[in-house]
């Protein structure tokens, strides 16, 4: 039986449709991914599952129950992060895990806890010290302070440098390994590509695609792709027309080709660069992504 | 799961770690107590007031006169010509002048006395509410004196207080008031801050019940008014002088408690209306601010004008400053204890059930 199951979801502020129409099933033990832009409808859909919103219509459970109306025994049960919380600037990081964890019965160790985030140095540092990385790291360990099976992460990554995204990671999967059921929303599609089991793209209030990162890109794409910047005059029609190409894109100066003949399309490349005068700089061959699905399955960038 | 006691403590911890918040709620009231203290205390007992006599007339009257105002203590007497002393008064040297006009003597002599001129600023208050009182007493005794009569009708005043109450006495209760209603209306700014830092939202997604978190911040601005109210008390009866009712201090922390809860829910309900904390200010202010002033804590309500009264009679501050100066000093009262305690509880029940309907998480 799914730890999570989400049946016609609909939500609207105002004329805004924030989530319209959404399903899905979330395993025990998976670690499901909602990746899209900004108001995808991402947040509003993990705060119904949380129980912090109400539902216009649709089915939802959670844990067998229904989070509109379990209040505090789902409450008890489940693990949430939001974004953007400034937790009480003038406490001290133990003190904060310890008052959250006097809200639960079953608790964490605050010491183990700080241990697990790599926050000892920070043990007893006031909030308002902590860096954007530590006090992410610190949000993220309320979420599991009542020892969940099921963990909501809302972009927990955000404001990280990439060493400590990496740790985050790391942490992530340390969750997963000991069983925990973990939902995240983020809009670095190499953070779903590395952790998620499953990820739902979405789009406008909608998942637009949903299956495992590989399975997501074998989908779209048999073919890789050639990035290269050039400033002069090639234009995504140009490139279409080399052997071997599927699809090409550009952004501005940025291209972006899908060969399902690599070799071939790159020996026609440089011979078009070079007819027109062409320098083709930051050239680099690679495996299509999550990134590349979502800009062929809505025309955008994960960033817009 | 008892979160009641680690809120406290985070209450406890966020307020002593937050120096500026600790400096007001602790200087703010003893520099009130401090200048009201030095001011008006009752240091200000012996006082005396500079008073210039212009003697133009050298008749033995005149002579009298003089004996008898420089008898009074409360008058620190000058003499000099007319035009020195006018141009004191002017300077503020003096209180007033007395000119005792050429022909005093004589005018009395012939039966029609010329009246003796009085030179005073009546801008100035003091001036009018004491030193012409005296001066009145004192032309008085000189009347009899010069005419050789006694007074027939003499009166013995029984205050309705064991002892006279002073400005000092009406003023602190009235500070502590004021002190009350502050910490309770701008208290509600903590709340205002977890909702703007999303905490609130937070501790929504957490099994805590509404009322721990409500109660656990209610409890410690009670607490915190209560400590207030007794640094005060201790403070007027030390600098100001006042002479406590002791017997009534267990009530008056009762009305403390009872005032600052009416007020809290006043500030959670008007919380409702500020998105973050630099919002909540001027609106607890609008509020606040008018009730110092027409309220009666530091200004008698029979000085003020009738068309204000409904005004003062719908501040919730009028009521406590009432019950606390009939408490604290034995004050008369305004309203019965009944209708003071009674309105605070309204207020308190109306606001709180209005800020309950109002609150949001986000």
């Amino acid at each position: 039986m799914p730890v999570i199951e989400v049946r016609d979801l609909r939500k609207a502020y105002g004329d805004l449709q924030a989530v319209a129409g959404v399903a899905f099933d979330v395993a025990e033990g998976e670690v499901f991914g909602m990746l899209g832009p900004n108001g995808a409808g991402k947040t509003t859909t993990v705060e119904i599952l949380e129980g912090l919103r109400i539902r216009d219509s649709g089915e939802v459970s959670v844990l067998g129950l229904d989070p509109a109306t379990s209040g505090q025994e789902f409450k008890r049960l489940v693990g949430v992060q939001l974004q953007q919380v400034a937790l009480y600037p003038r406490l001290r990081v133990h003190e904060v895990i310890s008052l959250f964890g006097s809200f639960y019965k079953q608790q964490a160790e605050t010491d183990e806890l700080i241990a697990l985030m790599g926050l000892q140095d920070r043990r007893n540092a006031r909030i308002a010290e902590l860096s954007g990385g530590q006090a992410q790291r610190l949000s993220v360990a309320l979420a599991v302070v009542n020892k969940p099976r099921l963990v909501f992460l809302d972009e927990p990554s955000t404001g990280m440098d990439p060493q400590a995204r990496r740790n985050l990671w790391e942490i992530i999967e340390g969750f997963k390994a000991d069983g925990m059921t973990v939902v995240l929303t983020t809009h670095y599609m190499e953070e779903a590509e590395r952790l998620c089991d499953r990820v739902a793209v979405m789009d406008h209030g909608r998942i637009i695609a949903l299956d495992s990162p590989g399975a997501l890109v074998r989908a779209s794409f048999d073919e890789d792709a050639i990035e290269f910047v050039s400033n002069n005059g090639l234009t995504a029609d140009d490139m279409s027309g080399l052997a071997g190409v599927t699809s090409a894109t550009s952004q501005g100066s940025a291209h972006s080709i899908f060969s399902s003949d690599i070799p071939r399309t790159m020996g026609s490349l440089l011979e078009l660069a070079q007819e027109r005068g062409a320098p083709l700089e930051s050239m680099r061959v690679r495996h299509a992504t999550l990134e590349d699905v979502f800009l062929k399955l809505t025309g955008r960038t994960l960033r817009d | 799961m008892n979160a009641f006691l680690p809120l406290l403590r985070t209450n406890y911890r966020d307020f002593v770690r937050d120096r500026t918040a600790l400096f007001w709620t602790l200087a703010f009231p003893i520099l009130f107590i401090g200048i009201f203290g030095i001011v008006l205390g009752r240091g200000d007992d012996g006082a005396s007031y500079e008073v210039g006599l212009v003697m133009e007339d050298a008749s033995p009257q005149a002579a009298t006169l003089g004996e008898v105002l420089s008898q009074f203590e409360a008058l620190e007497l000058t003499r000099g010509d007319r035009e020195s002393e006018i141009a004191s008064l002017a300077d503020g040297d003096r209180r007033a002048v007395i000119v005792v006009p050429r022909g005093f003597g004589a005018s009395i002599d012939g039966g029609t006395p010329q009246p003796l001129q009085v030179h005073f600023d009546p801008s100035q208050q003091t001036t009018q509410q004491v030193v012409i009182p005296v001066l009145l007493r004192a032309f008085e005794v000189a009347d009899r004196a010069l005419t050789q009569t006694h007074p027939m009708v003499t009166a013995d005043f029984q205050t309705l207080q064991s002892e006279r109450l002073q400005v000092i006495d009406f003023i602190m209760p009235g500070l502590i008031a004021m002190s009350v209603m502050n910490g309770g209306v701008f208290g509600a700014i903590a709340m205002v801050s977890l909702r703007e830092r999303r905490v609130l939202r937070r501790l929504s997604a957490t099994p805590l019940p509404a009322w721990a978190l409500v109660g656990a911040d209610v409890t410690f601005r009670m607490v915190v008014v209560l400590l207030q109210t007794v640094l005060l008390v201790v403070l007027a009866v030390l600098i100001g002088g006042v002479s406590v009712k002791v017997e009534n201090l267990p009530a008056l922390a009762g009305v403390t408690v009872l005032g600052g809860l009416a007020f809290v829910a006043i500030g959670f309900f008007l919380g409702a209306f500020a998105k973050t904390e630099q919002g909540f200010f001027p609106i607890a202010q609008v509020v606040t601010f008018p009730m110092l002033f027409l309220s009666g804590i530091f200004f008698p309500l029979d000085t003020m004008p009738d068309w204000i009264r409904p005004v003062v009679s719908a501040m919730p501050l009028t009521y406590l400053g009432d019950a606390m100066r009939q408490l604290m000093v034995g004050g008369a009262p305004v309203h019965s204890m009944a209708l003071n305690l009674g309105v605070l509880s309204v207020f308190l029940v109306v606001f709180f059930g209005l800020a309950v309907r109002l609150f949001k998480y986000e």
